[in-house]
């Protein structure tokens, strides 16, 4: 018989500015996660282990937003001590609710909430892609724990995952939900990624499109529907909630620019 | 980086900073800013507790639950009783959540001398069992009463959006009900370690109704040292204090540290304890002036957490889920321009929330204390006094009861730095 010796590939999981529930998502994954921890060696997880081995990685997850210079620099380092790597969550793979607050805006909220002596440590909250190259990103606040089931299976079976190729609506319509639409409430369903599960619809909760914008999304068609039954202030609150570090919020909303409004 | 120094890293950002020239211990917290209180002025109140439990992934609900008693208050909402139960339910699943995952993935390796909490598994597979099982049953209480654990969908300032049918209810109970013996195991695992002796002395706070052992429904701050104050004036208990070494700040009492979380509760309210919760209790004799006694008090309070859990399904398959719990109001705006204050015990000790409220219904201010502020002070005292108590003893034993004094104050650096 041949013996063949077959090296695990090596994952490590780090995380920036945030609440760490994507990675208290990943430890719920209970069993799942110990066949994922068998199938690869997790060499590094601050959370969950001593062990912390530096690079090379095959694969980086990364979750939380870079916000202080510390993180922006362990990122690029991270960067190239990795074949893959993923974003973990919207903090990361968007900026997230962290990304409510602007750059601007934050000088008045350190001196008020910390005082006039206050170094404060973070710059701006940003998505991963502000600053390197991605190789998946892995939405949603939190995660929902099949897509990551999902997404590591395709990465250790050597394929790039790729996005859902629907949005929430799909979803959310076979989990029997009646149309926030049709309800005259506002909803990023029909332009947000799936994946989710339609979650927050079915708790009773708004869509903030926590799954980022789909790939050939129809937005202006959405602004127009929403515009006939709600006023743009409100509708460009629920776009700042997760979407506010996109491309398509500041396209939609920049105040430079004229107000999307027809 | 100076040699002399020692630094333990402790969950989250943050690390205590050892100078061992002077025998001097400094806390430090590096975590990025995230400023939540900045982020939600100017939204409407029912985002608040939508923004907030993003705070913390690990304590999300009982964030989602002192923000919502928050606009409850400045709008003179009152929840339903059945509402009242579901969300202690949901603070039941939070605490043994929040409990289970520390004691058994980060404490636990420390007493058996494991790298990590995925190796009990091979060591000690009866006890990495019975933390999955908890972990199984307290997620499934989460997510079928949040609609999901980490960061609810279901819960709303008024009542609830959706609640679970009779059906489901009977499903749940009947999974709660297993984990009983789980819980009895945590207690008797963790009675059987050996904690470090160290004579801290930490001044313990709780809040407290005074009729049951509450972490919900809490009316007052209570301390070991005799205060009483309402949970509505929890500024004039905590002082915070900018420290140049953190971006998390530091809660003080009159100048002193702030021991906060399951040792302080038990401390302060185990007297309410019943049935065999009580019991475990009794027999365990915790030393109140040892920090390290508090990941005891944690498995004691897990299976007092299963116990509530149980009641209080068997009471709503009773009674049923008023209807009232559902129906909302319409519109959260005040009549006239309102403050709201928020109180409840978080798995890590009091956590407050006071917003202000305008008529259109958006909050113009907001300030939150979180119970690892608190503890943060306490910590460094604590800190201290294993240095003072240890002179004798080799560097790297001192290095360790470092490392596990931290383990058992259990911080959460995220909550710290919100």
């Amino acid at each position: 018989m041949v013996s063949r010796v077959e090296l695990k590939p090596k994952v490590a999981i780090f995380d920036f500015t945030d609440c760490e529930g994507c990675e208290v998502a990943i430890v719920s994954l209970r069993e799942k996660l110990l066949e994922l921890a068998g199938e690869t060696e997790i060499v590094n997880w601050r959370l969950a282990q001593k062990r912390a081995d530096d690079g090379p990685y095959d694969i980086v997850l990364i979750e939380g937003t870079p916000v202080t210079q510390h993180e922006i620099d362990t990122l690029k380092f991270l960067r190239g001590q990795t074949k893959f790597l993923i974003g973990l969550g919207s903090c990361a793979t968007l900026g997230g609710i962290p990304g409510i607050i602007d750059r601007e805006a934050r000088t008045f909220w350190y001196k008020k909430i910390y005082g006039e002596k206050y170094k404060p440590r973070g710059i701006d909250a940003l998505p991963l892609t502000a600053y390197v190259k991605v190789d998946y990103l892995i939405h949603g606040c939190p995660v929902e724990k099949k897509e990551v089931l999902r997404v590591m299976a395709e990465l250790l079976a050597g394929k790039v995952p790729q996005g859902r190729g629907y949005s929430v609506c799909f979803e959310c319509k076979q989990a029997g939900n009646p149309c926030r639409l049709l309800e005259k409430k506002i909803c990023l369903g029909p332009i947000t990624q799936g994946g989710c599960g339609a979650i927050c619809i079915s708790g009773g909760s708004p869509c903030y499109g926590c799954f980022g914008i789909k790939e050939g999304a129809q937005i202006d068609n959405l602004l127009t529907t929403l515009y006939k039954f709600s006023d743009s202030q409100d509708v460009e609150r629920y776009f700042s909630m997760f979407l506010k570090k996109t491309p398509e919020y500041a396209r939609l909303f920049s105040k430079s620019k004229k107000n999307a409004k027809p | 980086m100076q040699n002399h120094n020692f630094i333990a890293q402790i969950e989250g950002h943050g690390a205590l900073d050892v100078n061992w020239d002077k025998n001097k211990a400094v806390l430090e917290v590096h975590e990025g800013e995230r400023l939540f209180e900045g982020m939600v002025v100017g939204r409407p109140v029912e985002e608040l507790y939508w923004i907030t439990p993003r705070i913390c992934g690990v304590c999300p609900v009982a964030h989602n639950l002192a923000a919502i008693k928050a606009v409850e208050n400045a709008l003179s909402l009152k929840p339903s009783l059945s509402a009242v139960l579901l969300r202690k339910l949901l603070m039941d699943a939070q605490m043994i959540q929040s409990h289970v995952l520390h004691l058994y993935f980060l404490a636990l390796p420390d007493y058996l001398g494991l790298d990590s909490g995925l190796e009990v598994i091979k060591t000690h597979p009866i006890y990495f069992n019975q933390a999955l099982e908890l972990k199984r049953v307290s997620d499934l209480i989460a997510d079928t009463i949040g609609g999901r654990g980490i960061h609810p969908t279901s819960t709303a300032a008024g009542g609830f959006h959706k609640v679970p049918s009779p059906e489901t209810l009977k499903k749940l109970k009947k999974e709660t009900k297993k984990i009983l013996e789980a819980a009895e195991s945590t207690v008797h695992l963790f009675s059987s370690l050996n904690y470090p002796e160290i004579k801290a002395n930490p001044t313990l706070f709780s809040q407290v109704n005074r009729k049951t052992y509450e972490v919900y429904d809490i009316k007052y701050i209570t301390s070991n040292k005799k205060l009483k104050e309402k949970s509505a004036d929890f500024e004039k208990v905590i002082k915070e204090e900018i420290k140049p070494y953190s971006t998390a700040k530091f809660g003080y009492h009159k100048g002193k540290g702030m021991m906060v979380g399951s040792l302080a509760r038990l401390n302060l309210q185990g007297n309410f304890l019943k049935g065999k919760a009580r019991e475990f209790f009794k027999e365990a004799s915790l030393n109140f002036q040892n920090p390290y006694h508090n990941n005891l008090a944690q498995a004691i309070e897990t299976y007092h957490f299963v116990q509530e859990a149980n009641e209080i399904l068997d009471e709503l398959i009773e009674n049923g889920v008023d209807r009232e719990t559902i129906q909302l109001p319409k519109e959260y705006k005040p009549t006239k321009a309102s403050r709201g204050i928020g109180a409840v015990e978080a798995p890590r000790g009091g956590l407050y929330y006071e917003i202000e409220v305008d008529t259109k219904g958006l909050i113009t201010e907001c300030n939150i204390i979180t119970p690892t502020v608190q503890n943060l002070s306490s910590m460094e005292e604590s800190a201290q006094a294993v240095l003072d108590q240890t002179d004798s003893q080799a560097r790297e034993k001192r290095m360790e009861l470092l490392e596990m004094l931290v383990r058992a104050y259990d911080p959460c650096i995220t909550c710290s730095v919100h």
